[in-house]
């Protein structure tokens, strides 16, 4: 599976009552960009290696948070990641994001199945954790 | 692998990759490569090698059999000479049998020399497969890494070229809560049309006001019933 036939696959599919609206990013990765319908305040971003099918979404920057908060958040992030449906939390550079690995060998179905999880799981996670940005 | 990640950490902490420059420099990147080839190169002498010693071994084990059987069937020559009191053929026969059992134990040492190398080249193709597979681990983390910020760096640098920025946690939360609002609305208009269709919106007035059409209902029977005692 790559991002391309990801496009020609996402573009006209529904899963569980969802459309997925599509858009390549351009620069030198290949990266596509997705928006889920009724999540479309989350997009979740792909993009594919030799070993695996990476599918993120933001939540906050780190300059967004109240600091003095922050240790609370991290563990509480920590123990909500356990038993998240298919998507863990995680840091890259000053992002925090909720990502979900698949097997470059995931169909379709399992791909849209990682998008509709991770986009509601997304608007779940800023509202549970509204409480610490500053 | 420890080194790896500690790198990576390092790296990240002190912001330096925020532009998702490589954490192991393409020089560090291409020595795991080497390192991968060289651990690759080295497992496959070591199978080739250990593939054809297994099969000397092997050969052995059969030449040294044949040298048994044929001392255990010279053993029954040289007693049927005796038996026939041919002590001089008994005593060339037995000549024979010195033979077969000195090459006998002579193929079992040399086979038992091979078996040693044997058990020693198997433990290094195991060492060389688990380096092999710390490598690939290595270098997959590396490039995972690497990939994951040039993509955010590559996302960020498109979000910001379409809106003036990033759009914070706080509107995104404000856009949710307004979606929220609106399927709510929604539902909510939906549910007073169901309603007013089906008419129970007019029964729950009614009913409100004191009017039951049910309980009317149970009061006539009720009525009815005693003006027509059992008899």
């Amino acid at each position: 599976m790559d991002t391309q036939s990801l496009t020609l696959a996402l573009g006209d599919a529904t899963h569980a009552g969802r459309t997925f609206d599509v858009m390549p990013i351009a620069g030198e990765e290949p990266v596509l960009q997705v928006i889920v319908s009724g999540a479309e305040e989350t997009p979740v971003y792909i993009t594919v290696t030799d070993t695996q099918i990476l599918c993120l979404a933001y939540l906050f920057d780190e300059q967004e948070l109240a600091p003095e908060r922050q240790n609370e958040l991290h563990e509480n992030m920590l123990r909500i990641s356990v038993p998240m449906p298919l998507s863990s939390l995680g840091k890259t550079g000053q992002h925090y994001v909720v990502y979900g690995a698949l097997s470059p060998a995931s169909g379709t179905s399992e791909i849209m199945q990682e998008l509709v999880t991770l986009a509601e799981n997304a608007i779940d996670l800023l509202q549970t954790f509204e409480d610490y940005l500053a | 692998m420890r080194t790896v990640l500690k790198k990576i950490l390092t790296a990240m902490r002190g912001g330096v990759n925020e532009l998702g420059e490589a954490v192991v420099d393409g020089q560090g990147n291409r020595i795991l490569e080497q390192e991968l080839r060289d651990s690759e190169h080295e497992l496959k002498q070591a199978k080739q090698e250990l593939a054809s010693l297994m099969a000397e071994a092997a050969s052995l084990a059969r030449q040294i059999r044949t040298e048994q059987d044929s001392a255990t069937k010279r053993e029954d020559d040289a007693r049927k000479a005796i038996a026939a009191g041919q002590e001089d053929l008994a005593r060339e026969v037995a000549e024979r049998i010195v033979g077969h059992e000195r090459r006998a134990s002579e193929l079992t040492q040399t086979r038992e020399l091979l078996q040693q190398r044997i058990v020693g080249l198997k433990d290094r193709v195991q060492k060389a497969e688990k380096q092999l597979a710390d490598y690939r681990r290595e270098l997959q983390v590396v490039k995972t890494n690497e990939r994951v910020l040039r993509t955010t760096a590559q996302i960020d640098t498109n979000i910001n070229s379409q809106q003036s920025s990033l759009s914070t946690a706080k509107e995104t939360l404000e856009r949710i809560r307004e979606r929220q609002a609106r399927e709510e609305d929604r539902q909510t208009a939906s549910a007073t049309l169901e309603k007013e269709l089906t008419g129970a919106d007019l029964d729950e007035k009614l009913k409100a006001a004191g009017i039951d059409g049910e309980q009317d209902a149970i009061d006539n029977v009720l009525a009815r019933l005693k003006d027509s005692p059992a008899q």
